[in-house]
Formats: C-alpha cells, structure tokens, sequence
C-alpha cells in the first residue's frame, strides 16, 4: 500500500514517459504504412464515390449519391452481392466445420503421417491462384477435360457435365474449389486453436470418465470457442473477398452467373474494354460492398457473443 | 536496479542505433545508388547517350523476345539510343499508362489500342502530334488515301496521333473457319452459305459425332451479329436511322437460332466462359467442325496441327439474303502513340518511324503470321500461303466500309462514351445471356434499345441534334460507304 505512491516518483513518470515514447516509436512504422496503404485509400474511395471520375486528375464532376443510387438498382450489383454471399454460405457451412473436423482428426496422436496430411491439405493455400484456375479449367472441360473423361468412363454420367459453362453449376463449382483453396489455412487456425487446449483438462475429464466424444463436448469445444469466433469471422471475411479465382476461372461468366462484388468493382475499374473507367462508381460499390460487409458481421456478433457467452459459464 | 535499468536504455540504444544505420544506408541507396535501367523518359541520362521507355503489351506469345530483337536492331541503326521496353499485360496496359503519366513518369512511346482509348489520351493532351513523320516516303507505305484523316482512324483533331500495326481489315474481317476433312466425313463438300445449311450441319455434324465431335462453336458470335444488319461500329445503333436498334428481326432470327442450337446441345459445351481452352484450340484437336473466328485464329490453329485441312469462306449469311456486310469503320485500328511529355522527342519519333517501317512489319509477319499495316511488307507472300490467301480473299468478299459516327460525328463524344462505358450494355452480353440461359432475346434487346434511347434522350439537352449527327441517310449498307454519296 505503502509502495505504490513511492513509484509515482518523477523519476518514475520519467521512465513511464520514455517507455510510452518508445512504444509509439516503434509503432511509427506501423501507423505510417496503415495510413498510407489502407485507411488512406479507405478515406479517399468515400470521398472518389461522391464523383463521376475517370480516375485522371482531380475529381471535379460531383454527383453526390448517384453512384450509390445507381449501384442500388442495378440487378448486375445484386447479382454479385448475392454471389458473393454465396462464395460465404459455402465457407461458413462447409469449410468452417469440414475443417474442425479434419483438425481434431490430424491433431490425434494415433493418426500416423499426420505432418503429411497437413502439408497436403495446406498446399492448395500457398498454390498460386491464377495457376490453379487454368489447372481445373483444363480438368473441368465438358470435351477432353479429364475429370469429365473418368466419369463418363466410370458410367456415372451419361453426358458430359459443364462444370464452368452451366449457368446453373458454375457457381457452385467455383465455391466447392474457393473451399478447397482456402481449406487449409481454416484448418491451421482450428489447429492451432486445439493445441491451446490444457492437457491437465483432458486428463482430469479422462479420470472422471469422460469419453472421447464428452471430452470434445466438454473440454475441447468450450476452451476453443473464443478463437473459433475469430476463425468465423476470418473465414467469412476471406470468402467474401474472392476475386483472383473468380477472375482467372471464368472472370465473372457465363453471362455473370459467377459475377461477384469484387469482379462487378474491377470490371467498372479497369475493364480494358471501356472507353473510360467509372473510378467513382467503383468506389461507391466498394463502400457499399464494405458497408455490407460490416453489417453482415455486426448481424452475426450478438449469435456469436451469445455462444461464447454460454460457453464460458 | 539503476545498473539494470541502464542496461535496458542500452539496448533500446543500440537497436535505435542498429535501425538508424540500416535505415540511413538503405536510404543512401535509394538517393545515391545508381539504377541500372531508368524507366523514365523525363530522367533522360546525361552525356551523349539517350534512353527511351517503350511501354507495350507482349502478344502474341513470342513477343517479348521479337520487340527485344527489333528494339537491337533500332539501337544499332541509331547508336546513342537505348530503348527500355515495360511491359503490361493486355487488360492492364492503359491503367499502367495513366499511373505512369500521373506520376509524370510517361513512357516515350506507348501502345494505345482502339479509337476510345486514343482518344481518351488524345483529350488528355497526352499524345504528340506525329505530322512530321508524314512525308511522302511515309505515306506510300500504306494503301492510297489511308492515312486521310476523316477517316484513317489515326488522327484526333486532324493531326496524326497513332501509327498503326495491323493491317486495316485484320480486325473486323469475320471468318468461317472450318475442318473439311470433318466436313466430308459426315457427308457435306462445302462448307455452309446461309444459317440453315449451317444449323442443318451442325445438327447433322453433332448427332453423328457422338459427344467426340461437335458441328458448332460461337466464338465470334458477335461478328455474325455485326453483319447482320446496319450497325456500323456498335450494334447497338442502325445508323440509316440514327436509332436504337438492337431488336432487329434479322439480329433476333439470329441469335435464337443459336439459342436453339444450345438448347438442344448442339453447340460443343464449355464455350460459355473464356477458360483454358480457346476456340481454335479445341478446333485445332478436331472437336468441332467449324466456327465463326476472328484473322488471328488462323495462324494459331494451323501452329497447334500443321496438317489439319482448315479452310476459310465468308460467314453465312440470312437465308432471306445478305442485309450488311462486315463493317470496316476506318482504315487502321490505332496502336502506337508517342508521349506529348518525352524529354527526347526527335529520338521518339525516329522509334516511332522505326515502328511504322517496311522492315518492321515484314519481320512482324514473318514472325507471327499478322497482316501487318504495311500491304507492301507482305502481300506478296501471304499470296503464296492458302491460309493467309483464304483471309484476303475473305475480307475483300465481305468487308465494307461504314461511316464511323466515333470519327465523324463531332459533338456526340459524350454519347459515345457513355454508350461504350458501361458493359451492362454489351450487345454480345445480351445474346449471349439469351443463347445461354435458354430466354427470349427480343424483350432482352428492347429492353437495351429502351436504354439507349434514354442516353440519347440525355444527350439531346447538350447536342439538341444529335439523332442527326448519328444519321447516315446515304448509308447503303450493302455498299461502300464513302463521304460523297
């Protein structure tokens, strides 16, 4: 009790002083480089969306919300919004769980090879995405594609299937490969996520009796469930924002059946085929997009803070 | 704990310390150190040497290595001067080039491809005028009266801004491009000349090549759409009437016919999406019999199977009888276009004739088999190649010149704009969402005719006469198209 208001020394608030400075000069870099590559480019998209711009020279013809207006009744944007829910529908209900799944299996010690498992399953995430596209491109083709060749050779179809071609299963293909890419690193988190989990915990439950599914139940589930929150929210946000597979695949086709919010933006951006990009109605897509964004994730907050809540009591 | 502490302000020390040398010789480096390859025309080098940047876009494939070669060959004629290339990729070149001009590290000499992105930099005062290249010598390197400037597409505001790389009618010649060894196989000699000898071969192609072998890919779809009717440079417009007219009978006859061909399965799958595989490419494997193509798919289809008996013919027309021709809206498509902020224009411009030379455009052909701009740099051999021969006698069948409202009609710029700015726009997008997702295609083109209409209506408050400006009353579209008439 004694020793507290003996520190407040001005010695002592020298030090504290010094030790903040240092503490804000080595976050120096940190700031500078956020503010410059992306709250900048944040701030500024917000105030480029307020224009019709071309993006050359200062933005000068003011439209004030048209270009939101015009985004908000367009059925092309909705389209996409819709896709790219889509694209996180698959991520949420299949990836997330699919790959708790794999990791409490690769996580147990009696699985042999398991490092093995885990770079095969890994190796998708680090593949380059454009290479992968034209790799399955090629797979997928109705005429000559291999994948199409061994299943009209098994007898399971009796006709080709058209996997990027259908209107109809385009979609749902690019989602079931945007899950296979990006399995991995949601697999990694859930491992990471598990390996937190005391071992004591396990084996107090053990000595109770606890089986191996009471212990998943009991033990696991609620010591992961405040980093699962965060691997939901990662995994929502990554799905969210695909565009290099969209794009190197079938750039938004057929007839924009795979078109989502981050092709729809690029395409009014820098569509080499326009005579003059719409930079300012990209922008207002952009901020309508991550309005979205935030509103979908705030939506799901309370759900999640509930579950964490229940876990934690 | 003052020793402790002391220790601890040490270490912070030397880590600043370590930081600050680190920091200060990466930023010697960047201020003092010398770069190798300046990329900036405006850095020029000092001394007697003189560096030019060359921004392009490295197609076809090979292209790197030939604009290299050539690029030597220019520097050993004209010692003194570098050439440094930049390359973008095709769909990424003109943003590079804003970025670079906003960041007033403009390349001296640029590709800037197509009438809208020329005049997009043209406006911007962007480009130099290249009327002292104009000389007679430069002149007879191209056809008679191509380079006029109400027509050549070349110019903006009556100077010379561009010089061009292909020939004049490789772009909007349209071809039928078919295997006739497949063609004989199931039963036809010759390849089709209206749409329903076309539908009833494919049909028969197709049911008999069970899923090996199909009668039909729609590549060039739009190409078939341009000469059905007289559209002109956008099919989006009929140019006799100045109007809207994309739900044109014979454009829908058209597009329901192929509508119905895919529906029906006819049509090889997986022509839906620009993928992997490229229509000459599965052409070339003989999986389908015939298609309409663009020029460049030639020479590509015939590297992939040197034996395959390709030929060529004109793309069949209505069964009713030709209503247009293929439309040839001006002499050249623009490509090159020389930088208004070069710190060396005499040098630019010496690359820029080097460009726009006989021997250029004959190693350009030579090389990649493209009729270059230059007639005089290849016709003589491609008339002794049967592929090259078919393409020329192609385009003079069915290529005709007419009236080009983007060059002509000045004061509808901003309609102009507006109607190519915005892809929901695309006649080709509309029918290919009829062809494709099995719907009617009319309801699909009024509804794009409505929309065009209300730009027009837009444009009217600005440019009161605009319909007039976008009329060509003396347009015969089974004609040539002059200015006289």
């Amino acid at each position: 009790m004694t020793a507290a208001p003996a520190q407040r020394t001005p010695s002592w608030r020298r030090r504290r002083r010094r030790a903040v400075l240092w503490g804000w000069l080595f976050l120096t870099p940190l700031v500078v480089l956020f503010t410059a590559f992306s709250l900048w480019p944040i701030v500024a998209s917000w105030w480029y969306s307020f224009f019709a711009w071309d993006g050359v020279g200062p933005p000068e013809v003011w439209v004030g919300l048209g270009n939101f207006a015009e985004a908000l009744q367009a059925s092309s944007f909705w389209n996409a919004f819709w896709n790219s829910f889509v694209f996180s529908l698959g991520a949420l209900l299949v990836e997330f769980p699919l790959a708790l799944c794999f990791a409490l299996l690769l996580n147990s010690v009696l699985l042999r090879g398991r490092n093995l498992y885990r770079l095969a399953l890994f190796l998708p995430v680090v593949a380059t995405t454009a290479v992968i596209g034209l790799v399955l491109a090629i797979m997928l083709a109705p005429v000559g594609g291999v994948v199409n060749e061994a299943l009209l050779t098994l007898g399971i179809v009796d006709r080709p299937i058209n996997f990027l071609g259908d209107p109809d299963i385009a979609l749902p293909t690019l989602v079931g490969i945007d899950i296979w890419k990006g399995f991995g690193i949601t697999l990694i988190y859930w491992l990471a996520a598990i390996q937190t989990v005391p071992k004591d915990l396990y084996e107090a439950a053990r000595l109770d009796g606890a089986g191996a599914r009471q212990q998943l139940v009991n033990v696991t589930l609620p010591v992961v469930m405040p980093i699962a929150v965060v691997i939901f929210l990662l995994t929502f946000q990554r799905s969210l924002n695909t565009f290099e597979l969209v794009q190197a695949v079938t750039g938004g086709g057929p007839v924009f059946a795979t078109d989502v919010l981050p092709t729809y933006i690029y395409r009014y951006a820098f569509d080499a085929e326009m005579a003059a990009p719409r930079y300012g109605f990209a922008c207002a897509v952009g901020v309508l997009f991550g309005l979205f964004t935030l509103i979908i994730t705030l939506m799901q907050s309370p759900a999640l803070a509930g579950r964490l809540r229940r876990s934690a009591s | 704990m003052n020793k402790k502490h002391g220790a601890g302000d040490l270490t912070r020390r030397s880590v600043l310390l370590g930081t600050g040398v680190v920091a200060t010789t990466a930023g010697c480096n960047l201020i003092g150190g010398s770069d190798p390859e300046p990329t900036s025309s405006g850095s020029g080098t000092g001394g007697s040497g003189v560096e030019l940047t060359l921004a392009l876009v490295p197609d076809p494939p090979g292209a790197s290595e030939f604009y290299r070669a050539q690029m030597d060959l220019f520097e050993e004629a004209n010692s003194g001067i570098t050439v440094n290339v930049i390359e973008n990729p095709a769909d990424q070149q003109l943003n590079a080039l804003e970025l670079m001009f906003q960041q007033g590290e403009a390349p001296d000499v640029f590709r800037c491809q197509g009438t809208p992105a020329l005049t997009r930099f043209a406006e911007r005062g962007w480009t130099a005028p290249l009327d002292d290249l104009v000389t007679d010598e430069f002149t007879a390197r191209f056809a008679e009266g191509s380079l006029a400037p109400a027509s050549s597409g070349l110019h903006y505001d009556g100077h010379l801004m561009s010089v061009p790389l292909v020939w004049g009618d490789w772009g909007p010649t349209a071809l039928w491009m078919y295997n006739a060894d497949i063609l004989a196989e199931y039963g036809f000699d010759a390849p089709p000349a209206t749409w329903s000898e076309m539908e009833e071969m494919a049909r028969a192609i197709t049911e008999e090549g069970n899923g090996q072998v199909f009668g039909l890919h729609p590549d060039r779809l739009d190409l078939m759409m341009y000469g059905s009717a007289p559209y002109g440079t956008l099919p989006n417009l009929d140019l006799t009437t100045g109007s809207p007219h994309l739900a044109d009978d014979t454009l829908v006859e058209l597009v329901e016919m192929f509508r119905r061909l895919q529906s029906e399965g006819v049509i090889i799958p997986g022509w839906e999406v620009d993928g992997a595989s490229p229509a000459f490419s599965d052409f070339a494997a003989g999986r389908f019999a015939m298609y309409p193509s663009a020029t460049w798919h030639v020479a590509e289809a015939r590297k992939l199977a040197p034996d395959m008996n390709l030929k060529l013919a004109p793309i069949p027309v209505p069964d009713s009888g030709r209503r247009a021709y293929s439309p040839r809206s001006a002499a050249f498509q623009p490509i090159w276009s020389m930088s208004s902020e070069s710190a060396h224009p005499e040098e630019s411009l010496l690359l820029m004739d080097f460009l726009a030379s006989i021997d250029f455009y004959r190693a350009y052909y030579e090389e990649f088999g493209s009729f270059t701009a230059s007639q005089i740099a290849w016709e003589d051999q491609a008339r002794e190649n049967p592929d090259q021969a078919g393409i020329l006698d192609v385009s003079a069948e069915t290529l005709r010149t007419v009236p080009n409202p983007q060059l002509l009609a000045e004061g509808a710029e901003d309609f102009w704009a507006a109607i190519t700015g915005d892809p929901e726009l695309r006649a080709i997008d509309v029918a290919k969402d009829a062809v494709i997702n099995d719907v009617d295609f009319r309801p699909l083109a009024e509804g794009i005719d409505q929309r065009v209409e209300e730009l027009l209506v837009d444009a009217e408050a600005d440019v009161p006469n605009i319909r007039d400006l976008l009329t060509f009353e003396d347009y015969d579209p089974l004609a040539d198209w002059t200015r006289s008439q």
